[in-house]
């Protein structure tokens, strides 16, 4: 099993081929391109995951109420969408893109509802993009799929990397 | 005075509930079924009939409008009961309506009051407003199959502008409807119409979101909705774009601090974030999740000042299965 941290929270993997902490010095690229947190290498797929935590403690309070308010004005797609395309795009020149590839948002706010999940999976989905171009022949998407999930709905889809907030 | 609470027993839907209400605004949620607009209409007839001196059991049976009128077809079936009865606090006073098999009867609203609601307003799912010409004569005239509220809310809504100058908050209410739906209610003859710049338009060619920020337009203007005054809306977001629930909920919410105490039944998701979202620690805001339990089968209410701890959250509920099925989609085969 492999522990990552990211800030207060903690991700413990098991099962994978490789896991990467992919935004620290060794991505080297950090000032032209946006990164990803983690990069997950599983048999037959790769998970990236992005973490946001606007209930770490010492949050101030205005600062996760606006973190809270872009989020929900969809201000922090565009955001979500540069981490995930610069990081296909680093991966894929490193030759490593070579399976299909999942985009995992954990955004640990208690009050993140269903209702929010489903409208930022939805945007994300739509400006990833998820779909094809109707008029020239790809040879894969950019993406596979993608999810938004808070704590709860993390750890009940994915029972074998969950997530812990630190003491 | 507002209202404080209601009790109903073996009445319509419900065996034993009894529900206390918040003076400002009170959101009601739950499944189909659960009793939501009964709880509204039984308390608008209260709050009615407080301030008219009317019958409280007749106003009853012309607001639920049972078959052949008899009152006792209010009584909830099938459980051998013969005595359904509803009591509405206002403020301490108590008002009750009960319904048997030979008879009905009232206590408490046969004499007109003056420290109740200043005014009261149903705003049914149905609007009126666009087939309004005729319908007060012709309900007046003839035994037409239309419950009293749609009669209610066209005498409401025929009332005349205020005299004098419109207070700040209201001009400013006013002012954001006036903003949104581009003129002004009038009404000429029975006829409703929009004027604004492209001349004037009637209701029947106004789209339904219009007409009903139309009719909270006008019912803002000739003083129905005041301090004092009580509101039930059963469904805003009916026939409206969800764009346009945050300009409702801000209207509800400055009204509430207007001193205006609110009933509204909601499905809609957006319609109760927004509530969430816009209200403050001093608005005084109360959900109430009706619900079947699951042991006796009986609606029952979980009443909460918290968006987040509202339980069971139907809304939510649905939100999670779409959830559920849009991650599984998205996600393929990575999560079962």
């Amino acid at each position: 099993m492999t522990v990552f941290t990211e800030g207060n929270l903690q991700i413990a993997v098991s099962d994978a081929v490789s896991v990467r902490k992919f935004d620290d010095d060794a991505h080297g690229l950090s000032h032209c391109m946006k990164a990803v947190d983690f990069i997950i290498e599983l048999p037959d797929r790769f998970l990236f995951i992005e973490f946001k935590d606007p209930d770490a403690p010492g949050v101030p309070p205005p600062a996760r109420a606006e973190f809270v308010e872009s989020l929900l004005e969809g201000r922090r797609d565009e955001d979500f969408k540069y981490k995930y395309r610069d990081s296909f795009l680093y991966e894929w020149a490193a030759g490593r893109a070579h399976k299909p590839i999942y985009y995992l948002v954990l955004i640990a706010q208690h009050d993140l509802s269903p209702g929010d999940m489903t409208r930022r999976t939805t945007a994300l989905e739509r400006i990833l993009p998820l779909s094809l171009p109707g008029s020239v022949a790809w040879t894969r998407p950019i993406v596979d799929g993608c999810g938004v999930f808070n704590i709860a709905t993390w750890n009940r889809y994915f029972p074998d990397y969950p997530i812990t907030r630190l003491p | 005075m507002a209202l404080t609470k209601v009790k109903f027993e073996n009445f319509t839907a419900f065996k034993d509930l009894e529900v206390e209400f918040s003076p400002g605004i009170n959101a009601l949620i739950g499944a189909n079924g659960t009793g939501k607009t009964h709880l509204m209409k039984a308390c608008y007839a209260a709050c009615d009939v407080f301030r008219t001196g009317d019958d409280f059991a007749r106003k009853l049976i012309g607001i639920f409008l049972p078959s052949r009128r008899s009152g006792n077809r209010l009584v909830q079936r099938g459980n051998d009961q013969e005595t359904g009865k509803v009591t509405v606090h206002i403020g301490n006073y108590p008002m009750f309506a009960s319904f048997e098999e030979y008879g009905t009867s009232s206590g408490g609203g046969l004499v007109v009051r003056t420290d109740g609601p200043k005014q009261t307003v149903y705003v049914p799912v149905k609007k009126m407003l666009a087939n309004a010409p005729g319908f007060l004569s012709l309900y007046a005239a003839r035994e037409i199959h239309f419950e009293e509220v749609y009669q209610d809310i066209l005498h409401r809504a025929y009332l005349p502008p205020l005299r004098g100058p419109v207070d700040a908050l209201h001009e400013r209410l006013l002012d954001s409807i006036r903003t949104v739906i581009g003129g002004e209610i009038t009404v000429n003859g029975e006829e409703f119409f929009l004027i604004g710049e492209q001349g004037d338009l009637e209701f029947t060619l106004l789209a339904e979101g219009w007409r009903k920020l139309g009719l909270l337009w006008l019912l803002i203007r000739n003083g129905t909705l005041q301090k004092g005054s009580v509101l039930f809306w059963d469904e805003p977001e009916t026939n409206l774009n969800p764009k346009m629930y945050g300009i409702v909920m801000n209207v509800l919410l400055e009204l509430q601090r207007a001193g205006v105490q609110i009933f509204f039944a909601t499905h809609d998701y957006v319609v109760l974030k927004e509530l969430d979202l816009q209200m403050t620690d001093d608005d005084k805001v109360a959900f109430h999740s009706l619900y079947r339990d699951e042991e006796t089968g009986e609606i029952a209410c979980r009443t909460t000042g918290e968006y987040l701890d509202i339980r069971p959250n139907a809304i939510d509920e649905a939100f999670d299965d779409i959830y559920d099925r849009q991650i599984k989609r998205s996600l393929g085969g990575l999560v079962g």
